[in-house]
C-alpha cells in the first residue's frame, strides 16, 4: 500500500465576468498565496508545479499559462483536457507524486476568458474543419443536441432544465466566490431567451474569470494537517467526432461512457458500492442542465429508466447526497480551472471549511471533470479519513 | 484605483489557415460535388459503415475498409435550434441535426432546412415525432460539406 494522498491546501480567486484590475499572473498569484498559507507551508516546500489552462484562444495570448507561471525555479508541465483540464492536472500531481518524483505539487488552472469578446466563436474552433465546423457548433449547440436525445429518450422537458439550472444559481448564493450570483426561479429560466433550443439563456453558465490552486501531499506532512484525502480517482477519453457516438454498442453519446468507467474506477478504489448511500456530496462540472442529468446514471446514483424520476427528485431536494453546494459549474465556469474547483470545493467540504455552503457531517465527496464533447472524463473522491 | 482609469487595451487574432482535409475526406467530397453520392468506409473489424467517411474506426483503431454509398434518407439522432445571434456564426434561426443515413452506422451533422420556425417551441417538439430527413444537394457544388442539407421528409405544411 503506497502512502496515501491527499488535498492539504486549496486558494480560489473570486470568480467574476471580467477582472480589468488584475493581470493572469496576479490572478494566479492570489490563488497560489491563499492554496499556500491555507496548507500552511512556504514556496519552498513544492517540488513541481502543474498549471491547467484550456483554450488559449480564449485568453488572446497563446500559452498563456507561461506568462502567469507560479513559483519560476521547479519543474513545470501544463495540462489541457478543456473543461476537464483542472482536473486531470490534479490527476497529474498524483502520478507525480506516486511516481516518487517528489512530495508535494502545487496544482494551479487559470481561465482569462474575459478577455474575449466572441467566445462562442471561439469555441466554435475546438470543432472539426472538414467535416462539422461549418454548423454553428458550439458549447451552446453541444448541450442543445444532447438535450433534444435526452428528452427523446427519456421524456425530459425544458421544465427539468429549468429545475436543475434554478436549484444551481440559486444555491450559488451561498458561495461568496461566484460573484453577483442571483437567485433563479424555474420561471425566470424558462422565460428568458433561447439561445439554441432547448437551451435558454438562464440555463446557460455565464462567462467567468479566475484561478483556483490546489496543493497535493503525501507523507507526514498531510498526515499533520487537515486533509482531504484522495479516496479514488478515475479518468477516460472517448473519441473526438459526436456523429461517431452515436450508436456504439458501449454506449451513446448521452450515457457520457468515459464518466461512466471513471466512477466505476474510482468506487472500486475506494471500496464504494452504494454511491448514493455513500456518497455525501457531488460537485459536478456541469455547466449546463443536461450534462448534470447525463450524470447522474453514469455515476450510478440512478439507472436510466429511472432518471427523469430520479431528476424530479433532486429538483424537489427529495435526495440523500448534496448536489453542487458552491452553485456549481452551471453558477460559475471559468473554463479551464472549472474542473479543479469541483475538486477544491469537495476538499473544502470534507475538511468542514465551506462556510455558508458547508454540507453538514461531509464526510465523502465526487467531484467530476469533463472536457471536449464530453471526451475527457474525470472523477475524485475525497475523503475526510484516511483511506 | 478607480475602475474607469484601469487601462483596457484592444486586441484579435485573426489568423488565415489552410486545413488539410486528408485523403479519404478528400473522396468523401469529390463524391458528392461530382456523383452528388454519399459515402463512407467499412470497419473491417466492427463491421460499422462510417459516415462521414474516416480512414480509420475510432472504436476497433484500424484502416477502415472499402467505399460504400448511404441512402440518401436518414433518422435524426440529435438537433438544436439556433434562435439567437452569436458574434462571428451564421445568422439564426438555423436547425441543425446529426443523422444517421440509412445503411449507415455513425452520424453526419447538417442544417435541416425547410422546418417551420414561427414557434420555436412547437418545431422542436414536432423534430420529435418527424425524424426522417432526406438529403437535398445544392446547385452549384463546392466540394464541401455544405453541398447538401437536409430537409424533413413527408413535410407538413403548415
Amino acid at each position: 500500500m503506497s502512502d496515501p494522498l491527499g488535498i492539504i491546501g486549496v486558494g480560489q480567486t473570486p470568480y467574476r465576468k471580467r477582472n480589468p484590475g488584475l493581470s493572469a499572473g496576479e490572478l494566479v498569484r492570489i490563488a497560489v498565496t491563499e492554496a499556500l498559507a491555507d496548507a500552511g507551508v512556504g514556496p519552498d516546500a513544492i517540488d513541481c508545479v502543474i498549471g491547467g489552462v484550456a483554450p488559449d484562444a480564449l485568453s488572446g495570448i497563446a500559452d498563456i499559462d507561461k506568462a502567469a507561471i507560479a513559483l519560476p525555479g521547479k519543474p513545470y508541465f501544463r495540462i489541457n483536457t478543456g473543461g476537464a483540464t483542472g482536473s486531470s492536472a490534479l490527476l497529474a500531481a498524483k502520478t507525480w507524486i506516486e511516481a516518487g518524483r517528489g512530495d508535494v505539487v502545487l496544482v494551479v488552472a487559470l481561465e482569462r476568458m474575459g478577455q474575449a469578446t466572441t467566445a462562442q466563436s471561439i469555441f466554435n474552433t475546438i470543432f472539426d474543419p472538414v467535416y462539422e465546423k461549418d454548423f454553428v457548433l458550439t458549447t451552446i449547440t453541444m448541450a442543445a443536441l444532447r438535450a433534444t436525445m435526452l428528452m427523446r429518450r427519456d421524456g425530459f422537458a425544458g421544465e427539468h432544465w429549468a429545475g436543475i439550472a434554478a436549484r444551481n444559481f440559486t444555491q450559488a448564493t451561498l458561495n461568496p466566490l461566484v460573484v453577483g450570483a442571483k437567485a433563479r426561479s424555474v420561471q425566470d429560466v424558462l422565460d428568458s431567451p433561447v439561445l439554441a433550443w432547448p437551451i435558454r439563456r438562464y440555463e446557460a453558465c455565464p462567462i467567468s474569470e479566475g484561478a483556483c490552486a490546489v496543493i497535493v501531499a503525501r507523507g507526514e506532512l498531510a498526515r499533520s494537517r487537515s486533509t482531504a484525502w484522495i479516496r479514488g480517482t478515475g479518468a477516460y477519453s472517448d473519441t473526438y467526432a459526436m456523429g461517431d457516438r452515436m450508436r456504439r454498442p458501449e454506449g451513446s453519446l448521452i450515457e457520457m461512457v468515459p464518466l461512466r468507467r471513471a466512477a466505476d474506477r474510482a468506487y472500486r478504489e475506494a471500496g464504494i458500492t452504494d454511491p448514493l448511500a455513500q456518497v455525501d456530496v457531488l460537485e459536478l462540472q456541469a455547466p449546463f442542465a443536461i450534462i448534470e442529468a447525463m450524470a447522474y446514471p453514469a455515476l450510478g446514483l440512478s439507472d436510466i429508466d429511472g432518471n427523469r424520476r430520479f431528476v424530479e427528485d433532486v429538483i424537489a431536494g427529495r435526495v440523500p447526497i448534496a448536489i453542487n453546494p458552491s452553485g456549481g459549474a452551471q453558477a460559475a465556469n471559468p473554463v479551464s480551472a472549472t474542473a479543479l474547483i469541483r475538486v477544491a470545493e469537495a476538499a473544502l467540504q470534507v475538511r468542514g471549511r465551506a462556510g455558508a455552503r458547508q454540507v453538514p457531517d461531509a464526510r465523502l465527496a465526487l467531484a467530476t471533470g469533463q472536457g471536449g464533447a464530453t471526451q475527457f472524463s474525470t472523477v475524485v473522491l475525497l475523503g475526510s479519513e484516511l483511506p | 484605483m478607480n475602475p474607469d482609469d484601469l487601462l483596457v487595451l484592444p486586441g484579435n487574432w485573426n489568423f488565415d489557415y489552410r486545413y488539410f482535409a486528408g485523403a479519404t475526406a478528400s473522396r468523401f467530397f469529390a463524391e458528392l460535388r461530382d456523383n452528388r453520392r454519399i459515402m463512407g468506409r467499412r470497419c473491417p473489424s466492427c463491421r460499422r459503415l462510417l459516415i462521414p467517411a474516416r480512414s480509420y474506426c475510432d472504436a476497433c483503431y484500424v484502416e477502415t475498409g472499402d467505399w460504400e454509398e448511404a441512402g440518401l434518407e436518414g433518422t435524426v439522432e440529435a438537433f438544436a435550434i439556433i434562435a439567437t445571434q452569436f458574434p462571428g456564426l451564421p445568422e439564426p434561426p438555423l436547425v441543425i441535426g446529426f443523422v444517421t443515413l440509412d445503411g449507415a452506422d455513425s452520424a453526419i451533422l447538417n442544417f435541416v432546412r425547410g422546418v417551420d420556425l414561427s414557434d420555436v417551441e412547437a418545431a422542436g417538439r414536432r423534430l420529435f415525432e418527424q425524424t426522417r430527413v432526406r438529403v437535398v444537394f445544392a446547385g452549384d457544388p463546392q466540394g464541401r460539406i455544405t453541398d447538401f442539407h437536409f430537409v424533413p421528409v413527408n413535410q407538413r405544411t403548415s
